[in-house]
């Protein structure tokens, strides 16, 4: 399709270039792998809750799934680094799997449902109990792959077949079927539409996609504690980002990602209190007044924004 | 109507509770292609409760839909509407976020069969066009009523259910329904018509079904309804006399 | 086991204490309030408040958390709820909305009682404890032992609190069925929008029930640190979970259904502790994921039904 091809030359490929270049211009990596790593999440929260309208207060859970998928791969059968990102990808979505049920509920119903889910799996990997498979809460140390150059170009890779896959969303019936999943599924049904397959799919690639960037960032910083990679703000901001750009367009979250956590490290990490207030002063600045997003202020003019 | 075709769709002894009342209590009648069948009777007498069992929405508790020659109950909808049955509903619903032509476009990727009309017939045959691009949330509410018509006709249905489509409409609008619901009959499809404008009902259908309390209670032309005694208990004896 | 199953009964009642203003509140406007939590944590340092800087008993907390969270409840309904109804898509919005209050009040506590004072806390709270039971019992100081209940010694707190969530859930009671304005909150709780067209002023009734929801669930915080040891700004998100669970355990929109989701929880919740304590952590998130699998017609229909 002539729109697609489009979106993939003028938004796809500058993004992937410019990320794939700046680590020899610029020497903060951490920043960067993190931009990187926020900018799937907020594609993978794109994908659920943009196109197919399920808000996923627990996305987190894939992500540490994905992690801790990855760790044990290492830990215990010292697979290679990039197999065990796919094993961490397919761990999320065997949990994926697991909570489709979980899509039988609605609205609050979901977001909640899902954020427990997230804190059981977190409580499940952190028990004391199974010390000899996750190392519990002890945290895992995995210094045998480390290796921050390969780990950062593999998220810049699962980076960009998300958005391509976010691309294809808004340039295929398929990406449209989803939304009018969302927007009424009686109606979708009777269009034709399996709207429990069509959901089920959405799922398990916004999980896959969790899965696979916590598989990166498990391999990135080889050491790391259940409360990290299962961090509520993995959840939080890939939420906000994504809203804050505007869901269910290809740049929104994009737009969303560059600003805000652009925004977020010129301030600093010191006093992550401050940040907590400004972020939760956004959200509901957000949702007051600007609920569709950036991308709505140029809709509203009749720009038209892919 | 002719007697000698074979039915299209066959409803039998139908019954659906919803807890413990009973919506459809041993409902059964049939249709043919191209016939223009009618079902009217008081709210809650079950015509909306028919329609949601025959079109997928809510599983049978009892009896059997048979439609084209294969039982059709609890067939999940978008099996039925590849199958050919579609609806449009009595307050449609239309994918609000999308483009007209969008919501179009949905229908015919995932219902669309082959001789589906086109999105740019089912625009201008329904009044859509100038609205084509503009979110379906912008429609009015005979709009919005029409794009769910084009919905379902995208899957090119063989069976029909309209669920009080002419509600709302102005009688303009209404006498051209009345020729476009007539002009699919023609074509062989089959339409099951839910509605409490009596006038329209005896423009367009050849034949009514009567329910009361989920049950048949009268079977002809409405002509003949209207002077059936226990047809004019019904009416006169519950709030909506027409 | 007799130990457990009183210990549950008293955690239950207090725990109908700590969800029923989250049922009130969704009962009323179908809002999930993600931010219930942070009001019983800041319930929670109102007690801590009370104790540290007055030096009195803490349950003078109690009538202070409610006065003030009324109060901040009817102020934040008039100034956050008009505006959200006139969205788009208000259920999810308000999901958001009281997630990013939530972040704020608990952003906010942080910065004001900081991260030292979380360690002091358990400490302070040994104090606390001690002080209620010189207050209670007369002055024995040394002699204000666990109370006893078929034979077995329970904190005086876990009974005190539980007496308090009695009470609590009476006046809720004498509220929805002896008040004017608690008919019309029933009112509005069964068919909001019929409620609308007869005239009833939906948001006044709204902006009290919201108000005594968030009232409540500062008086339970006001027990919170007895309950569970001790309490941080953090606790907000753990709570809400926890709530939520409750809720749905016994039935969304009807709050005094909350009271019997309550007991069963707090039974859950002591069985778990006494036999399978490493485990204990999940219980809630578990419950809660299976309830709502398991009951969703409870839950007022809001599942999309397609067959």
């Amino acid at each position: 399709m002539l729109n697609a091809s489009k979106h993939l030359l003028f938004i796809l490929a500058p993004l992937v270039v410019v990320f794939a270049l700046l680590p020899g211009v610029y020497q903060n990596h951490l920043l960067l792998f993190n931009f990187v790593i926020f900018l799937i999440l907020a594609q993978g929260v794109n994908i659920i809750y943009g196109f197919t309208g399920y808000l996923p207060f627990g996305y987190v859970g894939f992500f540490g799934a994905g992690a801790y998928g990855f760790a044990i791969m290492v830990m215990h059968l010292q697979t290679p680094a990039p197999l065990a990102v796919l094993v961490g990808g397919l761990v999320a979505i065997a949990l994926g799997l697991l909570l489709t049920p979980l899509l039988r509920l609605s609205g609050a119903y979901f977001a909640i449902a899902n954020l427990a889910a997230s804190l059981a799996v977190l409580h499940f990997v952190a028990n004391p109990a199974l010390e000899g498979i996750t190392k519990g809460p002890y945290g895992v140390s995995l210094t045998g792959t480390f290796n921050p150059t390969h780990a950062y170009y593999a998220a810049v890779v699962v980076m960009a077949l998300t958005v391509g896959a976010v691309i294809y969303l808004k340039n295929s019936p398929f990406g449209l079927a989803l939304q009018a999943v969302r927007e009424d599924a009686v109606s979708a049904s009777m269009a034709g539409v399996n709207i429990i397959k069509m959901r089920v799919i959405a799922w398990l690639a916004s999980a896959l996609v969790a899965g696979l960037a916590g598989g990166i960032y498990a391999w990135y910083v080889s050491v790391f504690y259940p409360d990290n990679v299962f961090s509520g703000e993995f959840s939080i901001f890939a939420i906000v980002f994504a809203l804050f750009g505007g869901v269910a367009t290809i740049t929104g979250p994009i737009v969303g990602v560059l600003i805000l956590y652009g925004i977020y490290n010129l301030i600093g990490f010191t006093t992550p209190q401050y940040f907590q207030l400004i972020y939760g002063l956004l959200i509901m600045g957000l949702v007051l007044f600007l609920p569709a997003g950036l991308v709505s202020l140029a809709t509203r003019r009749g720009w038209h924004v892919p | 109507m002719s007697p000698e075709k074979t039915p299209i769709l066959k409803v039998s002894k139908l019954v659906k509770r919803f807890g413990g009342f009973h919506a459809l209590d041993g409902l059964s009648f049939h249709v043919v292609p191209g016939e223009i069948l009618g079902l009217v009777g008081p709210n809650g007498s079950g015509k909306t409760t028919a329609i949601n069992v025959i079109s997928g929405l809510y599983a049978p508790d009892g009896g059997e839909v048979v439609f084209d020659g294969a039982s059709s109950g609890g067939v999940a909808s978008h099996k039925l509407v590849h199958r050919g049955i579609n609806r449009t509903f009595q307050v449609p619903k239309p994918f609000l976020s999308l483009t007209v032509r969008e919501n179009i476009q949905v229908a015919l990727a995932y219902g669309g069969a082959a001789g589906a009309p086109s999105i740019a017939e089912l625009l201008e045959e329904y009044r859509l066009k100038e609205v084509a691009d503009r979110p379906a949330a912008d429609l009015n509410s005979a709009q919005q009523k029409m794009l769910d018509l084009t919905r379902a006709l995208a899957t090119r249905p063989r069976l029909l259910l309209l669920d009080e489509l002419a509600a709302g409409l102005n009688p303009a609008e209404l006498d051209w329904i009345a020729g476009r619901i007539k002009a699919l009959a023609a074509t062989g499809m089959a339409i099951i018509v839910v509605e409490h404008l009596m006038g329209f009902i005896e423009q367009i259908t050849d034949r009514v079904i009567v329910l009361n309390a989920g049950k048949e209670i009268f079977e002809g032309t409405l002509a003949t309804a209207v002077r059936e005694p226990q047809v004019i208990e019904v009416f006169l004896g519950g709030e909506h006399a027409h | 086991m007799t130990y457990a199953l009183v210990a549950g009964v008293l955690f239950g009642l207090y725990f109908s204490l700590v969800g029923i203003g989250l049922n009130l509140v969704f009962g009323v406007m179908r809002i999930v309030n993600l931010a219930h939590g942070d009001i019983l944590m800041l319930g929670a340092f109102i007690a801590l408040g009370v104790v540290g800087i007055a030096g009195i008993d803490p349950l003078f907390a109690v009538p202070l958390a409610f006065v003030v969270f009324v109060l901040a409840g009817v102020l934040l309904y008039w100034v956050l709820v008009p505006r959200l109804q006139g969205s788009a898509n208000p259920e999810m919005l308000s999901i958001i909305l009281f997630f990013g209050l939530s972040q704020v009040i608990e952003a906010v506590t942080t910065i004001f009682a900081g991260t030292s004072e979380r360690s002091i806390q358990s400490r302070l709270l040994g104090t606390v404890f001690t002080t209620i039971k010189v207050k209670w019992f007369g002055g024995k100081a040394a002699g204000a032992g666990p109370i006893q209940i078929f034979g077995q010694g329970f904190p005086a707190p876990w009974v005190i609190a539980a007496i308090t969530s009695l009470i609590a859930i009476g006046l809720v009671y004498l509220y929805l069925y002896h008040t004017r304005l608690g008919t019309l909150t029933r009112a509005v709780m069964s068919r909001r929008d019929e409620a609308l067209a007869t005239g009833i002023d939906v948001d006044r009734v709204s902006a009290a029930a919201f108000g005594i929801g968030l009232g409540i669930a500062a008086v339970a915080g006001v027990f919170a640190p007895f309950m569970f040891g001790s309490v941080t700004p953090a606790f907000g998100a753990d709570a809400t979970v926890t709530s939520f669970a409750i809720v749905v355990l016994g039935s969304l929109g009807n709050p005094l259904g909350t009271a019997l989701g309550g007991v069963v929880y707090g039974l859950c919740y002591m069985l778990v502790q006494t036999y399978l304590s490493s485990w204990a952590d999940l219980l809630p998130y578990v419950l809660l994921i299976v309830i709502l699998l398991l009951r969703p017609s409870g839950l007022l229909g809001r599942r999309v039904r397609v067959a």
